[in-house]
């Protein structure tokens, strides 16, 4: 009796193992022959009907979020965000501004913009988009309580963190004049190429008729941003798997002419796929700057025959970043420039799919400075440099490396390598970004390397030069310096603005409280079959309504 | 018996929150914060004071504890610091995929090894037991993410008979058979090295019982080989077996998060590894408490298994 029952309860807890183990995969069979059944249902439709036309684009990290007025900084999530958002005005490789929600956007004082929108702008759902909508964005984003990633504190209302006070209601710098037609007012007359990037190309708009009841503590989390349905864009939401991919399909409600694909798949697949992928047509294309393609691939890509490959201009460059206070003498800084063999970085890592430039703003930039002389490779000179100014042979500097760019890891290898040719020592140490952003932080660093991001306009990329910038992670402090940044940030006539930001380059150049060690040329991959469409580093998707496939 | 199972589940709670308490302050001392991840000099800094406020993570360590605490005694996990989603949903969107993925891999396995491990036992010594022998060694000592990258380079690219990686085909839906496609490689990697584990164990255990007086005391009665090795042998030989089997699962979750980032398995471990480079602490902290259930419940079944398994083992 005894060991019979023994013997059930031996079985039931066995049972029990396995039950609950397969209570989990049950679920997924049952799933997946709901979802065989919906394929089999579709697979008929589409065979009746046309072929659909998808196009999927591979990405190496997922977009963490779809939220609009929030994107963490996140580029993937800057990347799929353009899909199903449109802004007031897209921008082309060009740099020309495009009406998209505004067909205009006009300044004659540079500090009052009259921006008028598209009269037949309307939400998916086929609702009209008006000033109400600007209106409820701004205020909403623009709440103490809301986390956004809008940076318009050059707004008159805001107030230096860029936000409206606890309890104000309503913000000074916007006046509403009807419908279709809005008004912003700046602190201070500023570019209107700051007011055309910053506020007319990264600012995505939330609907009010959905949102409207939300109490704005609880915005963030509401179902909303994690299944965007209602946006304005000639995709829509359609499914949004983290890690796996996001799906969009057509908005027949679109106010520009309707897409001609049917969808499009954002799939993230990690770097070393991407080439294989593109190769079996399972993406059709790379995306920039979450979808590199490794510039080791560069040969077999070439000779891949069903896809054209191009490169892009030059992207914001891998920095070599001084601590100014622990390394304060320019000479060795100086000498570390001269110490360092970037030209063959360039040559052999990149196979010269890459620039040597010596400062933070890439070269296309409107603004860069020609007239700069750019470091050359001089080992004697930075060791005549260094004896120069004393430098201690036994000394060892610390160089922080983020893990995760194989490409800027290599090439931080060559880096220690021609810094101990010339006598420094170097050791080095590898972290995830977020543990070498906190010891940069804190200082706790002489030498670090990454990319900061893509900027037309060029007071971003100086910002951080300024002395009283809390951000200023490398300490550097030069008041003539901070002078032409603050002028250069307001000064509206770019005649002006050209010979402040000349000058400044050159101080910078002389100071050196960094230096650029490459400036990549991005690997662009997309297959014949797509008409119109090729990953770009900005507004890749600004005429994505009407990229098509090629139907043989 | 009753009695034992209540006091282990009622033992099992302080463990937990010791669990907990630990985890979150490894989690904590770990350098870097979900805010200072924003590196972009031109976010002024109240924002990401304002930030840290929002998150809670101005307060003290015990505070911000005792606010998780609150939160999962109310049944609440918290929403995800980067994609505001909530918690138990992220997970419960993962959890399928791993399990589906680690049972896969435990059945194959098992199923593989037991046979050769029987077979290798009863030829000792011979050309078969050394070949197997060496074969599992090399199961063994294989990493799985050169394995994985091999077993891509060959089924995937070269010769196009299964897909690099992720779980279903993107827009066919991810059918029963789209899945087991999928399935495959990332299930043998994992498979391979249970194999080559197990192998050895079982190897040993049937060796060991194989040499028992009683096994001599049956063949002289003139059982059948067969008989001998597979009723005699092997059940005792299958007891040690089955406590290895309980705390191979908990392996299989950690052994999981290196697989499925290789193939790009939406599972458990990608979330985890995602969680940890961005600092999301609640999502981290839900899957610890995950993690940690998951091995004192499997802990508990193997050993009640070895009660009844082995008559000599008693629980009071």
């Amino acid at each position: 009796m005894k060991s019979s029952l023994r013997f059930i309860t031996f079985t039931l807890l066995a049972v029990l193992l396995v039950l609950l183990s397969a209570c989990t995969s049950a679920q997924n069979s049952s799933t997946d022959s709901t979802k065989a059944a919906d394929t089999t249902n579709t697979d008929k439709t589409t065979a009746a009907s046309v072929k659909e036309k998808v196009v999927t684009i591979g990405i190496v990290n997922s977009p963490p979020t779809l939220n609009q007025i929030n994107d963490q900084g996140d580029s993937a999530t800057r990347t799929v965000l353009p899909l199903i958002n449109d802004s007031l005005l897209d921008i082309n490789t060009s740099f020309e501004f495009l009406p998209k929600l505004a067909d205009s956007v006009e300044t004659t004082d540079n500090q009052n913009y009259v921006v008028k929108l598209n009269p037949n702008a309307k939400w998916n759902d086929d609702q009209p988009f008006t000033t109400a909508d600007v209106r409820f964005t701004l205020l909403t984003a623009l709440n103490p309580k809301v986390e956004s990633s809008f940076r318009l504190s050059f707004i008159d209302g805001t107030n230096d963190a860029g936000k409206l006070e606890e309890g104000q209601t309503e913000l000074s710098g916007l006046k509403i004049v009807d419908k279709h037609t809005f008004k912003v007012k700046t602190k201070t007359p500023i570019d209107p190429n700051i007011f055309k990037e910053t506020f007319a190309t990264k600012v995505y708009f939330i609907p009010e008729h959905v949102l409207k009841d939300v109490v704005p503590d609880q915005l963030a989390t509401n179902p909303y941003f994690q299944k965007p349905e209602v946006t304005i864009g000639a995709f829509k939401f359609a499914d949004f798997k983290k890690d796996q991919y996001t799906e969009v399909v057509r908005n027949d409600n679109y106010y520009r002419p309707v897409a001609k694909l049917d969808k499009i798949y954002v799939k993230v697949l990690p770097a070393t796929n991407l080439i294989a992928q593109l190769q079996t047509g399972d993406i059709q294309m790379n995306s920039l700057p979450v979808g590199l393609i490794p510039i080791t691939d560069y040969d077999k890509l070439k000779a891949l025959p069903n896809l054209n490959v191009d490169s892009s201009g030059p992207s914001e460059p891998a920095e070599l970043f001084f601590n100014n206070k622990t390394i304060n003498d320019v000479k060795v800084r100086q000498a570390i420039a001269y110490a360092l063999n970037r030209q063959l970085i360039v040559d052999q890592l990149f196979k010269g799919q890459a620039e040597v430039i010596d400062g933070s703003v890439p070269s296309d930039n409107l603004y860069y400075n020609k007239d700069i002389q750019l470091f050359t490779y001089d080992p004697d000179k930075a060791k005549a440099l260094l004896k120069e100014a004393g430098w201690d042979t036994n000394k060892t500097l610390r160089f922080l490396v983020p893990a995760g760019n194989k490409i800027r890891e290599q090439a931080s290898d060559i880096l220690v390598q021609n810094l101990k040719d010339v006598g420094i020592n170097v050791e080095v140490q590898k972290f995830d970004f977020s543990t070498l952003i906190q010891k940069v932080d804190k200082g706790e660093y002489d030498l670090t390397i990454f990319n900061r991001d893509y900027y037309i306009e060029p007071s971003n990329y100086f910002s951080l030069f300024k002395g009283d910038n809390a951000n200023n992670f490398i300490f550097y402090h030069n008041p003539k310096a901070d002078e032409f940044i603050s002028q250069g940030a307001t000064e509206s006539d770019p005649a002006k603005r050209h010979d402040i930001y000349n000058k400044l380059q050159q101080i910078l150049h002389d100071d050196l409280p960094t230096l650029s060690i490459y400036s990549e040329k991005r690997l662009q991959a997309v297959s014949n079959v797509v008409v119109g469409g090729k990953p770009l580093n900005l507004g890749a998707f600004n005429n994505v309504n009407e990229w098509d496939l090629k139907t043989n | 018996m009753l009695f034992y199972l209540t006091r282990r589940l009622l033992i099992s709670f302080p463990v937990l929150l010791g669990i907990t308490v630990i985890s979150f302050i490894i989690m904590k001392l770990a350098p870097g914060n979900p805010v200072d991840m924003l590196i972009d000099p031109n976010t002024p800094p109240e924002l990401l004071d304002a930030k840290r406020e929002m998150l809670g993570l101005n307060s003290s360590l015990p505070v911000q504890y005792w606010h998780w605490l609150k939160g999962l005694l109310h049944g609440q996990l918290g929403y995800s610091f980067s994609s505001y989603a909530p918690v138990a949903g992220m997970i419960g969107q993962r959890i399928g995929p791993t399990l589906l993925l680690a049972l896969t891999a435990l059945l194959t396995g098992l199923l593989t090894a037991i046979p050769l491990g029987i077979a290798s036992a009863v030829r000792h010594n011979k050309a078969f037991d050394h070949t197997m022998t060496g074969l599992a060694f090399i199961g063994l000592s294989i990493p799985p993410f050169f394995l994985g990258l091999s077993l891509i380079y060959v089924f995937a690219l070269k010769l196009h008979w299964l897909p690099t990686g992720g779980m279903s085909t993107l827009g066919r839906g991810g059918g029963f058979s789209d899945t087991l496609h999928h399935l495959i490689l990332p299930a043998t990697v994992l498979a391979i090295g249970i194999v080559g584990k197990k192998i050895r164990y079982i190897r040993a255990s049937m060796l060991d019982v194989l040499s028992q007086e009683y096994l001599r005391t049956a063949r002289a009665k003139g059982v059948k080989e067969s008989m001998v090795v597979y009723k005699h042998a092997l059940r005792n030989a299958l007891l040690p077996i089955l406590t290895v089997f309980g705390t191979e699962i908990p392996v299989l979750l950690g052994g999981s998060i290196l697989v499925e980032q290789i193939f790009q398995w939406p599972g458990i471990g990608q979330l985890t590894m995602q969680s940890i480079l961005s600092r999301d602490y609640p999502t981290l902290m839900a899957l610890n408490l995950v993690a940690a259930i998951v091995v004192m419940t499997s802990n508990l079944i193997t050993d009640i298994l070895y009660s009844f398994a082995d008559p000599r083992i008693q629980y009071r």
